[in-house]
């Protein structure tokens, strides 16, 4: 399964109005929740909360991958935020971000999870991929982009 | 016996004069090859050697076991690694692409020569593989890496294409030396069953290769001899039942190279060494075959078609074939310029003089001089055009010198060897994590442990056995002028922790088993307990899949920052 595999061209926003993290945080769960009825929404936040507590998943430079597993999932699932304006996110460096890729996984994905997770804070190191996910026009453009990266740039 | 002397005096002699000639490659930055091969002609019939060779027929014998030998090697040096960042554009460039230069080439040799298509095509087919040899070898020449993208596509391209070339050559001789109809669906069937034979052979045959090394308790010199000799027996036997030993070969490098075997180490230090014999051997047998005086009529014309080839066929190819994968343009234009053709298109242009074709000669002299001239000015001008590009990975420093380690149970280490560095910050005093201390310190000539070294002085060379992927973390400390970032995350993990965090909060978050009695512990009291009480910046803990990393530590000694690395 790639990251790609994760995404819906649904679940991937540009210029989305966010505010602070925890409405950020809430808007992802919202995303996430692809069980079609909202049955998810409550636990994808409580695990995305549950991870922030331990300490921030912003990486620096502007970026963020929220994550966290559920019981209740029977699938994994990502979504895709690029923010109008910039969050206070506790990151690292104390830079706000504004490019966030959030990540749900079931339960018993346990290295699952870590290959995702890994490949996710190895793309959003590429300078040019961040680069080009801040021009992008609209959120298909985005989606392309994203899409995109593991052709053009495996391992380089 | 005197003539079995003479025989032995010139051969050695010419080899070794091969090689010491290569330091004038070092020196000017010759394209290696093109030294072995000048070393060929100046010993033959027109040079100051005079020696008249004119066997075809033990030339083109000796360059496919030469040619067997590297290709062998150029598989066992391709890492998998390579295969899943470019195995289908290389692929499409060592079929379609073959075909491509082979038909753009075709059509200028018309014009140029006045051949018909049939012989202009086994022209064509002749020039229109890659040289795995000399690809593999410019690509790292001077210590500059070319970008992987573009290296793998070109070293895997170079390698597959000359089974392609190598077939369209033969199908395209035997219709003009018999003139004899070939239906499409023979040439398709035949093609399917030279490849597929090859390959399933080639796999087959690697693994039980790999399979044998690893379970016969044998000398270690032995081991290498028995990789190479079991290796050409495969391709002689696939030749024989009808596939492509030069396919199966190279794949019987790549699972040899790839799986884990004992004496890997050794062995690859001997493929290096027999991979240079095989190339010298080459070169040399082909320039002492060639016959320069003959060059000097079809100058004009050899000139004209390497030029085709070199801005107009293989370019086009490149541009063609890379179109569907994305390739930058840089990225195209770059895998177009480093088309450097070599023995393989030599060692096809002697299949015409032992069919007898017509224009026979004039195909070994014109592939000869573009072999030259592409040598020479693809050769030279690679790594500046790379640069240019911007397609060559910046130099990093790191260690003086590393090793793979060939001993029991250090499987995947390696013998690092730093040199404490004026400006650096262990220089500077900056305290050590655990797992980047030196097993040994040479000061001035004496080795000492670390304990009896006290700190690390400017001058100091420090030894560490560790597995491969800590060395670029090593770098950090002992290669670098300033200490590392926090957000360097190859260092210091992706993501923070906050040091009251629990363990079980960590085994909650990412399903690592922690043991239960540990469970209650707080990650900066795990960390106090593992490294003595006395964590230091950099220090890392393993738990499970994940890594905990001393990011800072506060004045009272206790661990204030932690990050986490992901080691799936």
């Amino acid at each position: 399964m790639q990251i790609i595999d994760l995404l819906a061209p649904g679940r991937v926003v540009a210029d989305a109005p966010a505010g602070n993290k925890k409405k950020l945080l809430e808007q992802l769960a919202r995303l996430l929740d692809d069980s079609g009825n909202g049955a998810w929404e409550r636990d994808i936040l409580d695990s995305l909360v549950r991870r922030e507590k331990l300490g921030s998943t912003g990486l620096g430079g502007g970026v963020a991958i929220p994550h966290g597993r559920s019981a209740t999932l029977d699938r994994a699932v990502g979504a895709f935020v690029r923010l109008k304006d910039a969050v206070e996110f506790d990151a690292v460096d104390g830079k706000p971000v504004d490019l966030v890729f959030a990540l749900v996984v079931p339960e018993h994905f346990t290295d699952q999870h870590l290959l995702f997770l890994a490949e996710l804070a190895e793309m959003f190191s590429d300078a040019p991929l961040c680069a080009a996910l801040r021009q992008a026009r609209d959120s298909h453009a985005l989606f392309d982009a994203l899409a995109g990266w593991k052709e053009r740039n495996a391992a380089a | 016996m005197p003539h079995l002397d003479l025989a032995l005096l010139v051969c050695a002699a010419l080899v070794a004069l091969g090689i010491v000639t290569s330091l004038l490659s070092l020196r000017f930055g010759a394209p290696l090859l093109l030294v072995f091969l000048g070393v060929g002609l100046a010993a033959g019939e027109d040079g100051l050697g005079g020696i008249r060779f004119d066997d075809a027929h033990l030339v083109y014998t000796i360059c496919s076991i030469a040619l067997a030998v590297v290709l062998f090697d150029a598989g066992f040096e391709t890492r998998w690694q390579s295969y899943r960042v470019a195995a289908r554009p290389a692929l499409v460039l060592a079929t379609v692409g073959v075909l491509v230069t082979t038909a753009v080439f075709a059509y200028a040799a018309r014009l140029v020569l006045g051949f018909d298509w049939p012989h202009a095509l086994l022209l064509g087919a002749m020039v229109s593989s890659t040289d795995a040899a000399a690809v593999f070898f410019l690509l790292r020449v001077g210590g500059a890496v070319v970008r992987d993208r573009v290296r793998s596509t070109l070293e895997i391209e170079s390698g597959t294409n000359d089974p392609m070339a190598i077939f369209l050559t033969t199908a395209l001789l035997s219709f003009v030396a018999t003139r004899s109809e070939i239906g499409g669906w023979h040439l398709v069937l035949e093609f399917g069953r030279e490849m597929g034979l090859g390959s399933v052979l080639g796999l087959a045959g690697g693994w039980a290769i790999a399979a044998l090394l690893r379970r016969l308790p044998l000398e270690r010199a032995l081991v290498p001899l028995l990789a190479t000799s079991l290796a050409l027996c495969l391709f002689a036997a696939t030749n024989m039942l009808g596939g492509s030993g030069y396919l199966a070969i190279y794949l019987a490098g790549l699972v040899v190279g790839n799986l884990r075997i004992n004496e890997g180490v050794a062995l690859r230090r001997f493929q290096g060494a027999f991979t240079w014999l095989g190339q010298i051997v080459m070169f040399i047998t082909l320039g002492l075959f060639a016959t320069p005086s003959e060059f000097v009529g079809l100058l004009g014309e050899s000139l004209v078609l390497a030029a085709v080839l070199v801005l107009v066929a293989r370019p086009l190819a490149a541009a063609l074939c890379l179109f569907p994968f994305g390739f930058s343009r840089d990225e195209t234009l770059l895998t177009g310029w480093v088309g450097l053709r070599g023995a393989v298109s030599l060692l096809l242009a002697i299949l015409p003089l032992l069919a007898g074709v017509e224009h026979a000669r004039t195909m070994f002299n014109v592939t000869f001089e573009i072999v030259f001239v592409s040598l020479l000015v693809q050769g030279w001008t690679l790594l500046p055009v790379a640069r240019r590009l911007r397609q060559v990975v910046p130099a990093r420093s790191g260690p003086v010198e590393r090793s793979a380690l060939d001993m029991p149970g250090l499987d995947g280490h390696e013998l690092v060897c730093y040199r404490i560095a004026e400006h650096s910050p262990i220089a500077a005093g900056a305290t050590l994590p655990r797992w980047s201390r030196p097993s040994l310190v040479v000061r001035r000539g004496e080795s000492m442990r670390i304990r009896e070294a006290g700190p690390l002085q400017v001058g100091d060379l420090v030894y560490l056995i560790v597995t491969e992927d800590r060395i670029a973390l090593l770098d950090r400390i002992f290669a670098a002028t300033r200490r590392p970032e926090k957000s360097d995350r190859q260092f210091f993990g992706d993501f923070a922790l906050a040091p009251d965090v629990t363990l079980s909060d960590i085994a909650a978050s990412y399903g690592v088993a922690v043991p239960l009695r540990d469970s209650g512990l707080t990650v900066s009291e795990a960390l106090a307990r593992e490294f003595d009480s006395a964590p230091t910046v950099g220090d890392r803990l393993r738990l499970g899949k994940v890594e905990l990393i001393v990011r800072d530590v506060g004045n009272d000694g206790r661990v204030a920052e932690v990050g986490l690395a992901l080691k799936p």
